[in-house]
Protein backbone atom coordinates (compact mmCIF):
# COMPACT_ATOMS: atom_id res chain seq x y z
CA UNK A 1 0.00 0.00 0.00
CA UNK A 2 2.76 2.42 0.92
CA UNK A 3 4.51 1.61 -2.37
CA UNK A 4 1.32 2.56 -4.19
CA UNK A 5 1.07 5.81 -2.22
CA UNK A 6 4.67 6.70 -3.09
CA UNK A 7 4.28 5.72 -6.75
CA UNK A 8 1.23 7.96 -7.00
CA UNK A 9 3.04 10.89 -5.37
CA UNK A 10 6.05 10.44 -7.65
CA UNK A 11 3.79 10.35 -10.67
CA UNK A 12 2.13 13.62 -9.63
CA UNK A 13 5.56 15.16 -8.97
CA UNK A 14 6.75 14.09 -12.41
CA UNK A 15 3.71 15.67 -14.03
CA UNK A 16 4.61 18.95 -12.33
CA UNK A 17 8.33 18.65 -13.17
CA UNK A 18 9.18 18.90 -9.49
CA UNK A 19 12.77 18.75 -8.22
CA UNK A 20 11.83 17.63 -4.77
CA UNK A 21 8.80 16.61 -2.75
CA UNK A 22 8.77 18.29 0.64
CA UNK A 23 5.50 17.28 2.21
CA UNK A 24 2.82 14.63 1.70
CA UNK A 25 -0.50 14.86 3.47
CA UNK A 26 -2.52 11.63 3.67
CA UNK A 27 -5.98 10.91 5.00
CA UNK A 28 -6.33 7.36 6.27
CA UNK A 29 -9.75 6.08 7.29
CA UNK A 30 -10.04 4.35 10.63
CA UNK A 31 -12.03 1.58 8.97
CA UNK A 32 -9.13 0.59 6.72
CA UNK A 33 -6.61 -2.04 7.73
CA UNK A 34 -3.72 0.37 7.39
CA UNK A 35 -1.49 0.83 10.42
CA UNK A 36 -0.25 4.40 10.73
CA UNK A 37 3.01 3.31 12.34
CA UNK A 38 3.66 0.78 9.58
CA UNK A 39 2.87 3.24 6.79
CA UNK A 40 5.34 5.69 8.34
CA UNK A 41 7.99 3.00 8.73
CA UNK A 42 7.64 1.79 5.14
CA UNK A 43 7.45 5.37 3.82
CA UNK A 44 10.80 6.36 5.28
CA UNK A 45 12.49 3.33 3.75
CA UNK A 46 10.78 3.51 0.36
CA UNK A 47 11.47 7.22 -0.29
CA UNK A 48 15.21 6.75 0.29
CA UNK A 49 16.36 6.80 -3.37
CA UNK A 50 13.69 9.13 -4.70
CA UNK A 51 13.04 12.87 -4.85
CA UNK A 52 10.76 12.29 -1.83
CA UNK A 53 13.72 11.62 0.47
CA UNK A 54 13.46 13.71 3.61
CA UNK A 55 9.88 14.75 2.90
CA UNK A 56 7.48 15.28 5.76
CA UNK A 57 4.63 12.82 6.03
CA UNK A 58 1.43 14.10 7.60
CA UNK A 59 -1.23 11.50 8.33
CA UNK A 60 -4.73 12.61 9.25
CA UNK A 61 -7.12 9.94 10.47
CA UNK A 62 -10.71 9.87 9.28
CA UNK A 63 -13.37 8.56 11.65
CA UNK A 64 -15.85 5.95 10.52
CA UNK A 65 -19.32 7.18 9.53
CA UNK A 66 -22.30 4.93 8.98
CA UNK A 67 -25.63 5.40 7.28
CA UNK A 68 -28.65 3.24 8.03
CA UNK A 69 -30.69 2.18 4.99
CA UNK A 70 -33.63 1.27 7.26
CA UNK A 71 -34.16 4.44 9.31
CA UNK A 72 -31.86 6.96 7.62
CA UNK A 73 -29.57 7.53 10.61
CA UNK A 74 -26.26 9.03 9.60
CA UNK A 75 -23.50 9.48 12.11
CA UNK A 76 -20.39 8.13 13.67
CA UNK A 77 -19.76 4.45 13.95
CA UNK A 78 -20.76 2.92 17.27
CA UNK A 79 -18.52 0.87 19.51
CA UNK A 80 -19.18 -1.87 22.01
CA UNK A 81 -17.20 -0.51 24.89
CA UNK A 82 -16.50 -3.57 26.99
CA UNK A 83 -13.36 -2.98 29.07
CA UNK A 84 -12.45 -6.66 28.66
CA UNK A 85 -11.80 -6.06 24.96
CA UNK A 86 -9.05 -3.50 25.59
CA UNK A 87 -9.91 -1.76 22.32
CA UNK A 88 -13.59 -0.88 21.75
CA UNK A 89 -15.19 -3.22 19.20
CA UNK A 90 -16.86 -1.39 16.30
CA UNK A 91 -20.37 -2.41 15.27
CA UNK A 92 -22.48 -1.83 12.18
CA UNK A 93 -25.59 -1.92 14.37
CA UNK A 94 -27.58 1.29 13.90
CA UNK A 95 -27.85 3.10 17.26
CA UNK A 96 -31.37 4.27 16.38
CA UNK A 97 -33.15 1.19 15.03
CA UNK A 98 -30.69 -1.68 15.66
CA UNK A 99 -30.56 -2.83 12.04
CA UNK A 100 -27.38 -3.10 9.99
CA UNK A 101 -25.95 0.17 8.70
CA UNK A 102 -23.47 0.77 5.87
CA UNK A 103 -20.06 2.39 6.17
CA UNK A 104 -19.94 5.65 4.21
CA UNK A 105 -16.72 7.19 5.51
CA UNK A 106 -13.54 5.80 6.99
CA UNK A 107 -12.70 3.35 4.19
CA UNK A 108 -10.35 5.65 2.33
CA UNK A 109 -6.66 6.27 1.93
CA UNK A 110 -6.46 9.61 0.17
CA UNK A 111 -3.52 11.75 -0.88
CA UNK A 112 -4.89 15.08 0.25
CA UNK A 113 -2.00 17.27 -0.82
CA UNK A 114 1.60 17.23 -1.92
CA UNK A 115 4.04 20.12 -1.53
CA UNK A 116 6.98 20.15 -3.87
CA UNK A 117 9.83 22.31 -5.12
CA UNK A 118 9.99 23.15 -8.79
CA UNK B 1 -8.23 17.82 -11.72
CA UNK B 2 -5.80 18.66 -8.95
CA UNK B 3 -5.84 22.14 -7.46
CA UNK B 4 -2.45 23.78 -7.59
CA UNK B 5 -1.00 26.73 -5.73
CA UNK B 6 2.38 28.23 -6.45
CA UNK B 7 4.37 30.16 -3.86
CA UNK B 8 7.39 32.06 -5.17
CA UNK B 9 10.05 32.59 -2.53
CA UNK B 10 13.22 34.06 -3.99
CA UNK B 11 14.42 31.60 -6.60
CA UNK B 12 12.45 28.61 -5.35
CA UNK B 13 8.92 27.82 -6.30
CA UNK B 14 6.90 25.66 -3.94
CA UNK B 15 3.97 23.97 -5.51
CA UNK B 16 1.11 22.56 -3.54
CA UNK B 17 -1.19 20.21 -5.36
CA UNK B 18 -4.31 18.52 -4.07
CA UNK B 19 -4.75 15.35 -6.06
CA UNK B 20 -7.39 14.01 -3.67
CA UNK B 21 -6.89 10.54 -5.03
CA UNK B 22 -7.96 7.52 -3.01
CA UNK B 23 -5.36 4.79 -3.28
CA UNK B 24 -7.87 2.12 -2.24
CA UNK B 25 -10.33 3.46 -4.80
CA UNK B 26 -8.32 1.87 -7.61
CA UNK B 27 -9.09 -1.58 -6.23
CA UNK B 28 -12.72 -0.65 -5.50
CA UNK B 29 -13.21 0.50 -9.11
CA UNK B 30 -11.60 -2.65 -10.49
CA UNK B 31 -13.85 -4.69 -8.23
CA UNK B 32 -16.89 -2.87 -9.63
CA UNK B 33 -15.67 -3.67 -13.12
CA UNK B 34 -15.27 -7.36 -12.25
CA UNK B 35 -18.76 -7.43 -10.79
CA UNK B 36 -20.26 -5.82 -13.89
CA UNK B 37 -18.51 -8.27 -16.19
CA UNK B 38 -19.54 -11.29 -14.11
CA UNK B 39 -23.15 -10.08 -13.87
CA UNK B 40 -23.25 -9.52 -17.60
CA UNK B 41 -22.46 -13.20 -18.05
CA UNK B 42 -24.84 -14.23 -15.27
CA UNK B 43 -21.99 -15.59 -13.17
CA UNK B 44 -22.50 -15.50 -9.43
CA UNK B 45 -19.12 -15.09 -7.70
CA UNK B 46 -18.38 -15.80 -4.06
CA UNK B 47 -15.23 -14.75 -2.18
CA UNK B 48 -14.23 -17.18 0.56
CA UNK B 49 -11.90 -15.78 3.20
CA UNK B 50 -10.56 -17.21 6.42
CA UNK B 51 -7.43 -18.19 8.32
CA UNK B 52 -4.96 -20.81 7.19
CA UNK B 53 -6.41 -24.22 8.06
CA UNK B 54 -9.93 -22.97 8.80
CA UNK B 55 -11.31 -25.40 6.21
CA UNK B 56 -11.94 -23.16 3.20
CA UNK B 57 -10.78 -25.72 0.63
CA UNK B 58 -12.65 -28.60 2.28
CA UNK B 59 -15.81 -26.49 2.30
CA UNK B 60 -15.40 -25.61 -1.37
CA UNK B 61 -14.94 -29.31 -2.15
CA UNK B 62 -18.23 -30.04 -0.40
CA UNK B 63 -19.99 -27.09 -2.05
CA UNK B 64 -18.76 -28.24 -5.46
CA UNK B 65 -19.96 -31.80 -4.83
CA UNK B 66 -23.38 -30.57 -3.73
CA UNK B 67 -23.84 -27.98 -6.47
CA UNK B 68 -22.13 -29.27 -9.59
CA UNK B 69 -25.32 -30.80 -10.98
CA UNK B 70 -27.20 -27.52 -10.59
CA UNK B 71 -24.45 -25.10 -11.66
CA UNK B 72 -21.52 -25.03 -14.01
CA UNK B 73 -18.75 -24.14 -11.55
CA UNK B 74 -15.26 -22.68 -11.74
CA UNK B 75 -12.93 -22.08 -8.80
CA UNK B 76 -10.07 -19.62 -8.37
CA UNK B 77 -7.67 -20.73 -5.71
CA UNK B 78 -5.41 -18.10 -4.18
CA UNK B 79 -2.24 -19.38 -2.56
CA UNK B 80 1.28 -18.08 -2.12
CA UNK B 81 2.74 -21.19 -3.73
CA UNK B 82 1.79 -24.68 -4.97
CA UNK B 83 -1.31 -26.12 -6.63
CA UNK B 84 -1.99 -28.59 -3.79
CA UNK B 85 -5.40 -27.16 -2.92
CA UNK B 86 -6.32 -26.54 -6.55
CA UNK B 87 -5.61 -30.20 -7.28
CA UNK B 88 -7.87 -31.23 -4.41
CA UNK B 89 -10.77 -29.20 -5.83
CA UNK B 90 -9.97 -30.19 -9.41
CA UNK B 91 -10.58 -33.84 -8.57
CA UNK B 92 -14.28 -33.04 -8.39
CA UNK B 93 -14.37 -32.34 -12.10
CA UNK B 94 -14.64 -28.55 -12.12
CA UNK B 95 -12.38 -25.98 -13.70
CA UNK B 96 -9.81 -24.67 -11.19
CA UNK B 97 -7.37 -21.85 -11.73
CA UNK B 98 -4.57 -21.32 -9.24
CA UNK B 99 -3.57 -17.77 -8.45
CA UNK B 100 -0.12 -18.00 -6.89
CA UNK B 101 0.53 -14.66 -5.26
CA UNK B 102 4.18 -15.40 -4.46
CA UNK B 103 4.46 -13.11 -1.45
CA UNK B 104 1.17 -11.29 -1.26
CA UNK B 105 -1.11 -12.15 1.65
CA UNK B 106 -4.38 -11.51 -0.20
CA UNK B 107 -6.02 -11.48 -3.62
CA UNK B 108 -7.02 -8.15 -5.11
CA UNK B 109 -9.43 -7.08 -7.83
CA UNK B 110 -6.60 -6.80 -10.36
CA UNK B 111 -5.37 -10.39 -10.10
CA UNK B 112 -8.96 -11.60 -10.18
CA UNK B 113 -9.60 -9.55 -13.35
CA UNK B 114 -6.61 -11.24 -14.97
CA UNK B 115 -7.82 -14.66 -13.87
CA UNK B 116 -11.31 -13.94 -15.21
CA UNK B 117 -9.77 -13.28 -18.65
CA UNK B 118 -8.47 -16.83 -18.68
CA UNK B 119 -11.77 -18.60 -18.24
CA UNK B 120 -14.76 -18.75 -20.50
CA UNK B 121 -17.53 -16.91 -18.67
CA UNK B 122 -20.10 -18.22 -21.12
CA UNK B 123 -19.46 -21.73 -19.85
CA UNK B 124 -19.96 -21.11 -16.13
CA UNK B 125 -22.60 -19.66 -13.83
CA UNK B 126 -20.96 -20.00 -10.42
CA UNK B 127 -17.46 -18.95 -9.41
CA UNK B 128 -15.90 -19.62 -6.02
CA UNK B 129 -12.81 -17.56 -5.25
CA UNK B 130 -10.81 -18.96 -2.36
CA UNK B 131 -8.73 -16.15 -0.95
CA UNK B 132 -5.26 -16.53 0.55
CA UNK B 133 -5.42 -17.96 4.09
CA UNK B 134 -5.48 -14.80 6.17
CA UNK B 135 -8.18 -13.27 8.33
CA UNK B 136 -7.08 -9.66 7.97
CA UNK B 137 -5.73 -8.30 4.66
CA UNK B 138 -8.23 -9.88 2.22
CA UNK B 139 -11.04 -7.94 3.87
CA UNK B 140 -9.50 -4.66 2.68
CA UNK B 141 -9.68 -5.69 -0.97
CA UNK B 142 -13.12 -6.41 -2.43
CA UNK B 143 -12.85 -8.57 -5.54
CA UNK B 144 -16.17 -7.82 -7.19
CA UNK B 145 -18.05 -10.85 -5.88
CA UNK B 146 -21.77 -11.02 -5.05
CA UNK B 147 -21.06 -12.38 -1.60
CA UNK B 148 -18.20 -12.61 0.84
CA UNK B 149 -17.87 -15.53 3.19
CA UNK B 150 -15.58 -15.67 6.22
CA UNK B 151 -14.72 -19.13 7.52
CA UNK B 152 -13.58 -19.56 11.11
CA UNK B 153 -13.05 -22.88 12.83
CA UNK B 154 -13.52 -23.74 16.48
CA UNK B 155 -9.88 -24.81 16.76
CA UNK B 156 -8.86 -21.19 16.31
CA UNK B 157 -10.21 -20.36 19.76
CA UNK B 158 -13.15 -18.35 21.09
CA UNK B 159 -11.95 -14.86 20.14
CA UNK B 160 -11.67 -14.98 16.34
CA UNK B 161 -14.64 -12.68 15.84
CA UNK B 162 -14.00 -9.99 18.40
CA UNK B 163 -10.31 -9.86 17.54
CA UNK B 164 -11.06 -9.20 13.85
CA UNK B 165 -14.18 -7.01 13.87
CA UNK B 166 -13.38 -5.19 10.62
CA UNK B 167 -13.13 -8.44 8.68
CA UNK B 168 -16.57 -9.56 9.86
CA UNK B 169 -18.07 -6.21 8.94
CA UNK B 170 -17.32 -6.95 5.30
CA UNK B 171 -18.86 -10.44 5.37
CA UNK B 172 -22.29 -11.56 4.16
CA UNK B 173 -21.95 -15.05 5.58
CA UNK B 174 -19.85 -16.47 8.42
CA UNK B 175 -19.11 -20.18 8.60
CA UNK B 176 -18.17 -21.76 11.92
CA UNK B 177 -16.37 -24.90 10.83
CA UNK B 178 -15.17 -28.05 12.61
CA UNK B 179 -18.35 -28.15 14.69
CA UNK B 180 -17.54 -31.74 15.67
CA UNK B 181 -14.59 -30.41 17.66
CA UNK B 182 -16.50 -27.62 19.44
CA UNK B 183 -17.09 -29.62 22.59
CA UNK B 184 -13.50 -30.85 22.83
CA UNK B 185 -12.24 -27.30 22.25
CA UNK B 186 -14.77 -25.96 24.78
CA UNK B 187 -16.15 -23.51 22.24
CA UNK B 188 -19.72 -22.26 22.43
CA UNK B 189 -20.74 -21.69 18.80
CA UNK B 190 -23.82 -19.73 19.97
CA UNK B 191 -21.47 -17.23 21.63
CA UNK B 192 -19.53 -16.82 18.36
CA UNK B 193 -22.83 -16.26 16.54
CA UNK B 194 -23.87 -13.62 19.04
CA UNK B 195 -20.52 -11.83 18.74
CA UNK B 196 -20.69 -11.63 14.96
CA UNK B 197 -24.31 -10.42 15.03
CA UNK B 198 -23.26 -7.67 17.45
CA UNK B 199 -20.70 -6.45 14.95
CA UNK B 200 -22.72 -7.06 11.79
CA UNK B 201 -26.47 -7.65 12.39
CA UNK B 202 -27.07 -8.66 8.74
CA UNK B 203 -24.55 -11.50 8.59
CA UNK B 204 -25.86 -15.04 8.09
CA UNK B 205 -24.22 -17.87 10.00
CA UNK B 206 -23.74 -21.52 9.07
CA UNK B 207 -22.21 -24.08 11.43
CA UNK B 208 -20.46 -26.86 9.54
CA UNK B 209 -18.23 -29.89 9.55
CA UNK B 210 -16.56 -29.63 6.16
CA UNK B 211 -15.20 -33.17 6.32
CA UNK B 212 -18.51 -34.90 6.86
CA UNK B 213 -20.55 -32.32 4.97
CA UNK B 214 -22.75 -31.54 7.95
CA UNK B 215 -24.15 -28.01 7.76
CA UNK B 216 -23.20 -27.52 4.10
CA UNK B 217 -26.90 -27.37 3.15
CA UNK B 218 -27.28 -24.56 5.69
CA UNK B 219 -24.38 -22.74 4.01
CA UNK B 220 -25.88 -23.22 0.55
CA UNK B 221 -29.11 -21.67 1.85
CA UNK B 222 -27.20 -18.75 3.39
CA UNK B 223 -25.50 -18.19 0.03
CA UNK B 224 -28.90 -18.29 -1.70
CA UNK B 225 -27.67 -20.96 -4.13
Amino acid sequence: MTTQIIDSVLEEAKKQDAKKVIEVHLIIGKMTFLGIEQVRFAYNILVEDTIMKGSKLIIEEQDGTIECPSCGYKGSLQFEDDPAYHVPIPTLRCPKCGKAAKIVEGNECTIRSIRMLK
Amino acid sequence: MANTKEVVNGEEVTLEIEPGMDILEVNKQLAQKNMKLLRKHNVKAIDIMGSIGAGKTSLIEKLVQALKQKYSIAVFKGDLTTTIDADRIGRHGVQVLTINTGRECHLDANVVARAVERISLEDIDLLFIENVGNLICPAEFPLGTEKRVVVVSVTEGPYMVIKHPFTFMTADVMVINKKDLAEIMKIDTEQLKKQVKDINPDVKVAVTNALSGEGVEELIKALEL
